[in-house]
Order: C-alpha cells, then sequence, then structure tokens
C-alpha cells in the first residue's frame, strides 16, 4: 500500500469531527458509537503504520501537497512517531468505549467532536517535521483540551479550565517567541533544516529561544512551574478526558519539547538546557510526590503521582544520553498503559459508587473486586515492586544515571518511589482490608475485558520486558540521533534559507 | 523609523500583559492581558520579517520577490490570531460559566468560595 495513506492519521480525526454533526441530525444516539467506530478504525490504521514502520525499519515522511521540504510542511512518522501513534489511538479507543457509559450529560455531540480533536492535535503534535506546524497543533490539543475539562459545566470544572486556559495562554505567546527567535536567526522553521543549520545560530539567542520553548512546551507537559493546572483539571474533567490527559497528551508536549531540545544540539545552549529540565523534572518529582501524599481524593491524588512520573520522564532526557533517552521514552510507554488503566478504574469507581474520595473506596475489594484488582496491579507497578512493567524503566532510569555519574538521580527515583509505596499502599489497605457497608457491584463486562487487557499488558512487560525495551530504544533512537533524522528528510537541495 | 523601535514596542506589549496576567484580580482583565501578550508576539514576528523600504507581499505590478518584505511570518501571524481569536472566545464562555456559579469574577474570592 502507499505510505503516503499514513496521512489518514491526522485527516480521518479531524474529518469525523467536522461529520458529527451531520450524524447528529440523523440520530443522536448514534454519535457515541460513531465515536467509537472511528477510533477504532484510527487504532488499524495505526496498527498498520507501526508495523510498517518497525518491519522496515525507515520512517515514512508524508509531504504535504506534494511539495518537498523545506518548501512544503512534512510529516515524520519515524520510530518514536510510529510508536506514540499506535499508544494514542489503542488509549483513544478504550476512552471511548469508556465514554459510552460514562458521559451522561449533554451535549455529547461536541464531546464527540472534542475527543477526536485532542486526539487529532497529540498525533499531529508527535508526527510533524515543521516546528511552526508543531504549534498549530499544539493549540489545537490545547483548546479542545480546555474546552473537554470545563465540559462537566460545574464550577470546579469551570475554574480548572479558567487555570488551564490562562497558563496555557502564556506558555504558547512564550512559545511562538521562541519560534521567531529561531526564525529570525535561521530563516526556516523545517525541524531537520533547523537541525542543519544549528551550529550558525547565536549562542545568546538559541539559549533565549530554548529557554522560552522549554517554558511553554512544559505547560502542556506538566513540568514544575507552570503545572498548577494540572490537578485541578484532571480532577474535573470528565474521567475519560483525565486517562487521555495522563496517557497521550502530556506526553506529546514533554516529546515535543525534547525533540526541539536535540534538534538544537549543536549549539552551545545545549547542556545549559539540559541542566534546567533536570532541575524542573527534579522539583516536579519532588513536588509531585509530596502533594499526592496527603491527598483524600484518589483521582487528585493520582494527578499528583502522574506529574511526578512526568518528571521522572524528565530527569531521563536531560541526561543528556541515549541510554537517558532509551528509559525515558520506556517509562512514557508504560506510563501511559498504568495510567489509563489507573484512571479508568477510578472512573469506573466514581460512576458506580458516585466520589472519588477515599472514603468510597472503604471495601472496594468486596465491592467492586475487579476494579480493585485492576487498581491495586496499576499501583503496585508504579511503585516499582519487579515482575511489574514500571519496575523496568526505574530500573533503565538508575542505570542511565549511574552510567553518567549523577547519584542525586539515583537517589531522586529511590525516594519517590519510597514515597510513591507509602500513598499507594495505603490505598490498596483501604481498598482490601476495611470494611464498609454497601451491595456488591455487578461490573460492567466490556469495562473489565479492557482492564484485564491493559493488566495483562502490564505483567506480560513486566515478565518478558525485552520485546518492549528494544521497541523503547528504537524509538529512542529516532529522537535522540539527529544526524540520522537529517538524513531521512528528503531536503530540497539549493533551498536555502 | 529603525527596526529597533518595533523590537521594542513588541516587548514592552508581551511584558504589560504578563504583567496584567500575574497582578490583576479581576478575571476579564486577566484575560485583556493575555490578549495583549498575544498581540505583542504578533507584532515581534512581523518586525522579524519586515526590511526596510519594501512593500507588502502581493506579487503585482513592479513588485517581484525582491523587493517585497518576507511573507513566510505574516502568513504565521494571519494562523497565530485565528488561534488567539479562538482562545479567547473560550475562556470567555468559561468566564461566564463561573460568573453564573459564584457571581464574582475576582479571583481571590473565587478561591475563597471554593475552600
Amino acid at each position: 500500500m502507499n505510505l503516503q495513506f499514513a496521512s489518514l492519521l491526522i485527516a480521518l480525526p479531524l474529518i469525523s469531527a467536522f461529520f458529527v454533526p451531520v450524524i447528529k441530525t440523523i440520530s443522536r444516539k448514534a454519535v457515541m458509537p460513531f465515536l467509537v467506530i472511528i477510533t477504532a478504525v484510527q487504532t488499524g490504521i495505526a496498527a498498520w503504520v507501526f508495523e510498517e514502520v518497525y518491519t522496515g525499519g525507515k520512517p515514512i515522511i508524508i509531504m504535504a501537497g506534494g511539495f518537498k521540504p523545506p518548501v512544503g510542511i512534512n510529516l515524520y512518522i519515524g520510530h518514536f512517531a510510529a510508536l506514540f501513534v499506535l499508544i494514542i489511538a489503542v488509549a483513544g479507543f478504550f476512552m471511548a468505549v469508556f465514554s459510552m457509559k460514562s458521559i451522561g450529560v449533554e451535549p455529547k455531540d461536541k464531546y464527540a467532536m472534542l475527543f477526536l480533536l485532542l486526539m487529532l492535535g497529540a498525533t499531529g503534535m508527535i508526527s510533524t517535521g515543521d516546528i511552526f506546524n508543531l504549534f498549530v497543533f499544539m493549540e489545537i490539543t490545547a483548546i479542545s483540551a480546555y474546552a473537554l475539562t470545563a465540559y462537566n459545566k460545574t464550577g470546579e470544572a469551570s475554574e480548572g479550565a479558567m487555570k488551564y486556559i490562562v497558563l496555557g495562554g502564556i506558555g504558547s505567546s512564550f512559545f511562538l517567541v521562541g519560534i521567531a527567535l529561531i526564525y529570525g536567526s535561521l530563516g526556516t522553521l523545517n525541524m531537520a533544516q533547523i537541525a542543519q543549520l544549528a551550529g550558525n545560530i547565536n549562542p545568546t539567542v538559541a539559549q533565549a529561544a530554548l529557554a522560552l520553548l522549554v517554558f511553554g512546551l512544559a505547560v502542556e507537559a506538566e513540568l514544575f512551574p507552570l503545572n498548577a493546572w494540572a490537578p485541578d483539571a484532571y480532577q474535573a474533567a470528565p474521567h475519560p478526558v483525565t486517562a487521555m490527559f495522563s496517557a497521550f497528551v502530556v506526553k506529546a508536549g514533554l516529546y515535543a519539547m525534547v525533540r526541539i531540545i536535540y534538534l538544537l544540539r549543536d549549539t552551545q545552549a545545549f547542556t545549559g538546557i539540559l541542566r534546567l529540565v533536570l532541575i524542573l523534572g527534579t522539583i516536579t518529582v519532588v513536588i509531585g510526590e509530596l502533594s499526592a501524599l496527603r491527598q483524600t481524593n484518589v483521582k487528585r491524588m493520582f494527578a499528583y503521582s502522574s506529574i511526578a512520573q512526568v518528571g521522572f520522564m524528565a530527569v531521563g532526557f536531560s541526561l543528556g544520553t541515549q541510554a537517558g533517552a532509551s528509559a525515558g521514552v520506556f517509562h512514557m510507554v508504560n506510563h501511559a498503559i498504568v495510567k489509563a488503566l489507573m484512571f479508568l478504574a477510578v472512573g469506573y469507581v466514581a460512576l458506580e459508587l458516585g466520589g472519588t474520595s477515599i472514603e468510597d473506596f472503604k471495601g472496594l475489594g468486596k465491592k467492586m473486586p475487579l476494579t480493585a484488582f485492576a487498581i491495586t496491579v496499576g499501583a503496585i507497578s508504579i511503585i516499582g515492586i519487579p515482575m511489574f512493567n514500571v519496575f523496568w524503566s526505574k530500573i533503565q532510569l538508575i542505570l542511565a544515571a549511574l552510567k553518567v555519574g549523577k547519584t542525586g538521580v539515583i537517589a531522586l527515583i529511590l525516594g519517590a518511589s519510597l514515597v510513591e509505596a507509602v500513598y499507594y499502599i495505603r490505598l490498596i489497605h483501604t481498598m482490601w482490608f476495611e470494611s464498609a457497608n454497601g451491595e456488591k457491584v455487578k461490573e460492567n463486562f466490556t469495562l473489565g475485558v479492557i482492564m484485564l487487557l491493559l493488566v495483562a499488558l502490564i505483567i506480560v512487560i513486566g515478565v518478558f520486558p525485552n520485546a518492549a525495551w528494544n521497541i523503547a530504544q528504537k524509538a529512542a533512537a529516532d529522537l535522540y540521533n539527529v544526524s540520522q533524522y537529517i538524513k531521512n528528510v528528503p531536503l530540497l537541495p539549493g533551498v536555502s534559507p | 523609523m529603525s527596526i529597533g523601535v518595533y523590537y521594542f514596542g513588541a516587548v514592552s506589549l508581551i511584558l504589560i500583559g504578563l504583567y496584567a496576567v500575574l497582578v490583576k484580580k479581576n478575571l476579564l482583565k486577566i484575560l485583556v492581558g493575555l490578549s495583549i501578550m498575544e498581540t505583542g508576539v504578533n507584532l515581534l514576528l512581523i518586525s522579524i520579517g519586515y526590511i526596510a523600504g519594501r512593500s507588502a507581499p502581493i506579487l503585482s505590478e513592479g513588485v517581484g520577490p525582491n523587493n517585497a518584505v518576507d511573507p513566510i511570518p505574516q502568513a504565521l501571524v494571519l494562523t497565530a490570531i485565528v488561534i488567539g481569536v479562538a482562545t479567547t472566545a473560550l475562556a470567555l464562555t468559561v468566564a461566564i460559566n463561573l460568573y453564573e456559579t459564584y457571581k464574582t469574577l475576582n479571583i481571590e474570592e473565587l478561591r475563597r468560595l471554593r475552600g
């Protein structure tokens, strides 16, 4: 099949989003099934792209309108993008199924549209090869995320969304100034060409531009000074949306940040920026874990835990070695699986029992054994117990830190795992050993199957980590090896800024 | 007039907007601050593509590629303006929702009401 069909990854959610009103006029009931079908098709396309890229070993370059870069905008679906596009599609599909049950508030057609646009934005952010196109996709993601946060129309939802909008607005302005500086000094927006010419950029300008880009993307990536929106938004957003934020929206932001930093490796600002990201990541981990410790609302606790995990990934990427990048990517994959499972389970509990405060989780093991089991597996996996997937990515992070002699990072990871153990084991204890009155709930079959699938994935990766680790290493090489990236993009000869 | 004036204006607009966002207590003023910031960024983008003495990048009689300014930043600004409008509109709808729930737009009051 023609590889240019991979552009359907962008085109399908976009056109389907605008088909939703048409579907709605035919039948209101058909909107949610339509969403499920589209996400299933998207998963199929993503699986095909993943297979093509990993067996062919070559990235797919899509040239919009047939114009060669840097004249036209190109999409670059390399190993990393192929992997994450698949994760986005699968997570989107599961959450679309969950949405059929959990979204009760009208207008559902608007929800379906925003849902598809959120997927589109994240897919685009990960696969684009043009820095301004990245900005556009980031804004698509952000605007649909703002609207989805406010979807429940309660006071908390509006407040969370407002915080997100204000911080996101500041972040996007910073990001745009960063783009302006890069364009002003290099005269190009194509990522491959930026990497090629990065040596010519004035060091001061490079430093300012990179710092602005990092701060601009830190809003989406939930790094420390700009992540104040995250707990509120996570708590107030509809449950499937929270799972999607944690599973791929954050990762898209972090990916964009890391990609831009690595592209500008030839500038003198590179090491300084890595140190900045290391510091931001460390603070993010510390604040995230300590805040999670004193939460009484489980969804909010998971939100803080999610923030802390993003800090780990940032720390992994900021080591500046290929091993660090591989560990970061591996942690991204594992965290996406685990957090999709946990937010799904928590959302399901909230749906059945009416809330997400810790009181509602008392005796959950008796009331909803399958869901409680899923949360338990997710929790012990995140803590980093051997035979579960997150253990391996934490080990790889520690090994990568050991190789560059950063003992502080090792202490950070071990200490944070200890704090995680405290609050997750407290939750597990509440679920299984505290009695509470209440009927046993009949658990939904489809959601049970999804949860068991994710649990199985956690355990399979935990017992046989090699296959997943190989994939993560290839994805990280795509991110880390910039000279190969430049070679892969067929830049039109003779076009120079 | 030298190009420096535009850069100075753009940076001051960004800083004024940032000041409003960080200091003001009224939600609407914060949103106005965000808009000012966006305007500043747009002005910065436009001035980066400006070349003294050249005309608008519209190919017509007497205007070739060599005597027009750089068209790319202008295309970027057009996109950025559209995005800015969308963000502002969404922010205002959320502000309306907040006002209907809490009957205030003062962010300190909002924080207190929520407890």
